[in-house]
């Protein structure tokens, strides 16, 4: 570069290595072969089936950290981190296999359980964490996959009204 | 038409959820992809990505072609982890393409991890043949990378579209300060 201007911008451009790599010389389309993504549809849905078994394993869990809270207050702050980070484990995946119930109850789960580690956590909370947990293993015990139909619809109402009582206790 | 042979593609995949990286990992081998490394989270993968550039021969792989990373993790999340791919002197490829898996879709997320130089994002939930699409489009589509001042990553336009509004960029390849790189 003999020019001596300031380079605003650089462009960096590159042979297309990983198509190199990946479709060789052949020449025009390449595609992903159909059935090689059948496959792996059906290893999914082989997952899927899975999925209630490891849940249950996550609920298990909170279900422990629950009984910290309630037996160690000192711990709470602790407990309410695990539960936490469960929870976010958990949001993400079960509209994945078929459970969005898990993601709704994880996701809101997840929220009242995000707090600082010197806010003072109440037995209200603590409730509330036992909800989400009995709401969730009604969907796991009982295979409610999908929206769930009316019973679906009855876990997240009664899941709601504890929300709701805890939000008006709390104003 | 011919198929993709993926055998020699070597893929980090960082994921601390055991559940969705077996599950990523599975759909990737069952694509055909050769050799899939996985970690936890991004201080893992830092290390992994030091000890490619440092002993490739020990842990087998001399180049990685694509990373597919979850966002939140601890103690790294995946954003610090695309920040030091990108950015710090110790990486070993800064211009790697880089798949950030997020249930996070709110635009301004989206908007923060393309300004850090996500290449593409996967959205949770996701499906088989999400994984399939990025896949082609990183191999088929592969965008120039971009340096300035404020930035460094794939270049956010993606589309050669032809601009309704006014072309705001003022500056092209024959541009005075403009320097292009090939290789």
């Amino acid at each position: 570069m003999a020019s001596n201007k300031p380079v605003i911008v650089r462009f960096y451009r590159f042979q297309n290595r990983l198509r190199d790599k990946t479709a060789g010389l052949a020449p025009g389309n390449v595609s992903i072969s159909p059935e090689a993504l059948e496959k792996a549809e059906k290893a999914l849905s082989k997952m899927s089936e899975d999925y209630p078994d490891w849940v249950s394993g996550l609920i298990v869990k909170l279900q422990e950290q629950h009984g910290r809270c309630v037996d160690s207050p000192e711990l709470r702050n602790d407990c309410f981190e695990a539960i936490n980070h469960i929870a976010h484990d958990m949001k993400g995946q079960g509209g994945t296999f078929g459970y969005p119930l898990i993601t709704n109850f994880a996701d809101t789960l997840y929220g009242f359980t995000d707090t600082r580690s010197d806010d003072e956590i109440t037995d209200r909370q603590i409730e509330l964490v036992k909800s989400h947990l009995d709401a969730m293993r009604a969907v796991i015990r009982g295979r409610v996959s999908g929206g769930g139909g009316e019973i679906g619809k009855s876990l997240t109402v009664s899941l709601n009204k504890a929300i709701e009582a805890f939000e008006s206790s709390n104003s | 038409m011919a198929d993709y042979d993926f055998d020699r593609l070597n893929v980090l995949l960082v994921e601390d959820s055991h559940f969705i990286r077996s599950l990523i990992l599975n759909s990737l081998k069952l694509l055909g992809v050769g050799n899939v490394f996985t970690v936890e989270h991004g201080g893992e993968a830092i290390h992994f990505m030091k000890r490619v550039k440092e002993e490739p021969m020990k842990i087998g792989v001399q180049q990685i072609d694509l990373v597919i990373s979850n966002w939140d993790m601890h103690p790294v999340d995946g954003m610090m982890f695309l920040r030091w791919i990108r950015r710090h002197k110790d990486s070993p490829d800064r211009f790697v393409p880089f798949v950030m898996i997020t249930s996070y879709t709110e635009p301004h997320r989206v908007m923060e991890a393309r300004e850090m130089g996500v290449t593409d994002i996967l959205a949770k939930p996701f499906t088989i043949s999400n994984i399939a699409e990025k896949l082609v489009a990183i191999i088929e589509r592969p965008r120039q990378f971009v340096h300035t001042a404020e930035f460094f990553g794939p270049d956010r336009r993606r589309r050669k579209t032809e601009f309704r509004d006014v072309d705001r960029r003022v500056l092209n390849d024959k541009s005075e300060g403009v320097e292009i790189i090939r290789g």
